[in-house]
């Protein structure tokens, strides 16, 4: 209850910082808005009638007091440019990237742990050099090439799956991400397997494995009821940084594979300096953070007694 | 190792879920990739590119261009009467519907124009500057009152943001309301679905007053894809029919593709590199000179384009009418361009030139860099995205930039009102270039109706700003545009305009 309670508070300073800093810088960086939206050949009478219409013309602290309020009241504001809630475009932009999300996490996870348990099996082995080698392979691999190259060869060479979308079904959703999650997850299963596998051979030498040992445990026991759980708590801990990292930082997946998601939304309102998207994005992105890492702890506190406060 | 083999079995689940083969193109459907977005369906507000595209679709005019000669025909206006002095124009209206079966009538019309002409945020008033009213005396007719009168006049009732919309409906949803989602038709397609950012779909408007038209069944989306890369990939396996915006670099292979149809298009495009005329080095005449003669622009045109553009000679787009084709325009000379350099006092001087985004500009801006340099300049390159570039000309915080622009309509006017006349709204699109003869040539022009002596006064423009480099004229861009070749009669028109209306899907 009280870690709940706490991390409440903690949400609320942290969505008050997070206003004031994004308010601050995109309003600061140069461009207008309202040249985006009337376009190249506007004149400047019809640019300040439509920063009239918006506000843009009122000092920034008067802005900022608006948009504040506003958002107190639970109004994340209107796209100046699509003259839509940002709500709504949230909504509209955000199931691609859950689902790209999920993906990822099930094309990722299970090679991770695989991988990394037999990599720390017998560190040095040469399953282990071959495993460390292509890790730092993938991780090398620039994603925005791996993802062109694999949708010429799996999409436009072989046919196998789509270039680009989300399609309509649950099937085409399979279909049509499988690309870009296997692009993302190429990239993140190495971090993992790494953060992985050095805890394991770290756990596998510590006195409580020892002291379990001498109580006569089999090692397949030591292994699933005493290492992994100790050594996969700081794994979970990265994890839980990647995905929250995952939800807004697709962009250049989404990009290559033009996938209608939200590093989208964000790339586009950004070059529109749609402010309140932008605004209303890294507010969700921050919130989504926060309740990740809360999740992330309570599973901790389920797996290990010592976290729980 | 059985870990591994267990890795391998996972990844090879997650094929096995997919049945090999593209996607489905049961349904008809034709699908067109742009990298410019659609941003807003209200005709008056945006002459940004995806929405022009866009508008022609929705909204039919009082005037329509025939595809094929490029000829102005009648649209929902039947017929008209110019009075002989230019000062009146009566257009009869044709018996056409809004795509919800409503009458289009003359005071949808006058409603439609005068949101043009005086609202606020109308994004390009300048078509009707010259209207002095707009009146419905009855349901069928509309009569245009002008301050003066205007050559191109019955052209600019033609352009992409006079379209006709309903003012019962915006009556009564409200502007935003009226145009956020699905707005009335008055053109040969409706909105069937809108994703911002994503899509716009849509559907043939059965109450369109073309008969017979659209020709195909056939639904349209209009696809946002920003990476070209992306686009060439969808078109290849047939993801998408047409990609809008082919990269130079992009062209050679497409042509090579089965079942491609790589065009080149003609356009009212040019592209050209402004000069800062409000401070050193460029406000100098002499400087400026300099900058033109180092830029061999032939060169740069083969070097940047694969030769797939034409070299331009004047800063004005070469497809307008009475565009001399034979003016030499400044031709390339490294020695005469050191020689002006050291007369003009400017050598050694900082250039700042700052590069929008997009391979090209970033090929521009080197070379430019590079020839700058050799006649004893000192250029310096900053790169800015879009809005940043509007912000940095706008107020005049740049010495040089390449940039690129077109004319709606072939008629030269809105052309030098927007490039060349410094007293019109756009400073001389942000050079800052203002010559008092070239001003007032800009009236003469509009106000002349003899064609012959129309032709003298732009040429003469066209002449005075080459000489004094307003801008430096680099090369004139066709529509780089690959078609699926299942596609008939689907082509861009100079004016930015689909002829969706025409085209048909061959299986």
């Amino acid at each position: 209850m009280q870690t709940i309670l706490r991390r409440i508070i903690q949400l609320i300073f942290v969505l008050a910082g997070i206003c004031i800093v994004t308010f601050l810088l995109v309003h600061m960086v140069p461009g207008d808005p309202a040249r985006v939206i009337a376009g190249d050949r506007a004149s400047p009478e019809t640019i300040e009638a439509i920063r009239q219409r918006f506000g843009l013309d009122q000092p920034l602290w008067q802005q900022f007091m608006t948009y504040a309020g506003n958002v107190f009241a639970g109004d994340i504001g209107q796209s100046m440019r699509y003259k839509r809630p940002v709500v709504a475009l949230i909504g509209q932009y955000i199931w691609p990237t859950l689902f790209l999300t999920g993906y990822v996490v099930c094309l990722a996870v299970p090679p991770s742990i695989a991988l990394a348990i037999a990599s720390a099996r017998r560190p040095g082995s040469l399953a282990d050099q071959l495993i460390r080698f292509i890790g730092i392979a993938g991780m090398a691999i620039p994603v925005f090439w791996l993802g062109i190259m694999m949708s010429r060869f799996f999409g436009v060479g072989l046919g196998w799956f789509p270039v680009s979308g989300y399609g309509k079904t649950f099937a085409d959703h399979l279909h049509h991400l499988f690309l870009p999650a296997l692009s993302t997850a190429i990239w993140m299963v190495p971090v993992l397997v790494q953060s992985l596998r050095a805890a394991l051979i770290e756990k596998a030498s510590a006195d409580f494995v020892v002291a379990a040992r001498a109580q006569g445990a089999g090692e397949r026991e030591i292994f699933w009821r005493t290492v992994l759980p100790n050594a996969i708590l700081p794994t979970l801990n990265l994890f839980g940084v990647l995905v929250a990292f995952l939800i807004g930082g697709t962009i250049i997946v989404e990009t290559v594979y033009a996938v209608p998601g939200l590093g989208t939304l964000m790339v586009n309102s950004l070059l529109a300096r749609d402010y309140q998207v932008v605004q209303g994005l890294t507010l969700m992105f921050a919130v989504t953070t926060v309740v990740v890492t809360f999740l992330v702890d309570l599973l901790s506190a389920a797996i290990d007694p010592r976290a729980r406060v | 190792m059985k870990t591994i083999k267990k890795a391998m079995l996972a990844a090879a689940l997650g094929l096995a879920v997919f049945s090999p083969g593209g996607a489905a193109q049961a349904e008809s459907v034709i699908r067109i990739a742009s990298p410019y977005p659609a941003t807003t369906l209200d005709p008056s507000r945006s002459g940004a590119a995806g929405n022009i595209e866009v508008y022609g679709q929705l909204y039919s005019r009082l005037l329509r261009r025939n595809f094929e000669t490029g000829e102005l025909e009648p649209g929902l206006a039947e017929k008209w009467e110019a009075a002989t002095d230019g000062m009146t124009y009566t257009l009869h209206l044709r018996d056409a519907k809004f795509s919800d079966g409503s009458p289009v009538t003359a005071e949808d019309v006058a409603f439609s124009l005068e949101r043009v002409r005086s609202d606020k945020e109308s994004a390009l008033p300048s078509p009707l500057a010259a209207v002095e009213s707009i009146s419905a005396p009855d349901a069928k007719t509309v009569v245009i009152k002008m301050k003066h009168a205007l050559a191109p006049m019955l052209a600019n009732l033609e352009l992409w943001n006079v379209g006709i919309v309903s003012k019962a409906d915006v009556d009564k949803r409200g502007v935003d309301g009226a145009f956020n989602s699905v707005p009335l038709s008055s053109g040969p397609y409706m909105v069937k679905e809108w994703k911002p950012g994503e899509k716009l779909v849509l559907a043939p408007n059965p109450n369109y007053w073309r008969q017979g038209y659209p020709k195909s069944e056939a639904s349209v989306e209009l696809v946002e894809v920003a990476e070209p890369e992306t686009a060439a990939a969808m078109l290849k396996t047939g993801e998408v029919d047409v990609m809008r915006g082919v990269n130079w670099a992009q062209i050679d292979d497409l042509k090579a593709t089965d079942g491609i149809d790589m065009r080149m298009e003609p356009s009212n495009v040019i592209f050209v590199s402004l000069l800062n005329h409000g401070r050193e080095p460029f406000s100098n005449l002499k400087a400026r000179q300099a900058a033109a003669y180092a830029l061999d622009n032939k060169a740069l045109t083969q070097a940047v384009t694969s030769g797939y553009a034409k070299p331009a000679n004047t800063p004005l787009p070469g497809s307008l009418q009475f565009h001399d084709d034979n003016y030499p325009g400044i031709v390339a000379d490294m020695e005469k361009a050191k020689q002006l350099l050291a007369e003009s006092g400017m050598a050694g001087k900082e250039v700042k030139i700052i590069l929008g985004s997009g391979s090209t500009n970033q090929q521009i801006g080197l070379l430019m860099q590079a020839q700058w340099e050799a006649i004893g300049l000192k250029p310096v390159l900053v790169n800015v995205d879009t809005p940043g570039w509007w912000d940095a000309t706008g107020k005049g915080e740049y010495d040089a930039t390449p940039t690129w622009w077109m004319n709606e309509v072939t008629d030269p006017d809105l052309a030098v009102r927007w490039a060349l006349c410094g007293e019109c709204d756009s400073h001389a699109f942000n050079t800052f270039y203002n010559n008092k003869r070239v001003n007032e040539l800009t009236e003469q022009g509009s106000r002349e109706q003899d064609p012959a002596k129309r032709a003298a006064i732009y040429q003469e423009i066209s002449k005075i700003a080459t000489e004094e480099v307003s801008q430096i004229p680099l090369y004139y861009s066709p529509y780089a545009i690959a078609y699926s070749k299942r596609l008939k009669n689907l082509k861009m028109t100079p004016a930015m305009q689909w002829t969706l209306e025409e085209t048909t899907i061959e299986q």
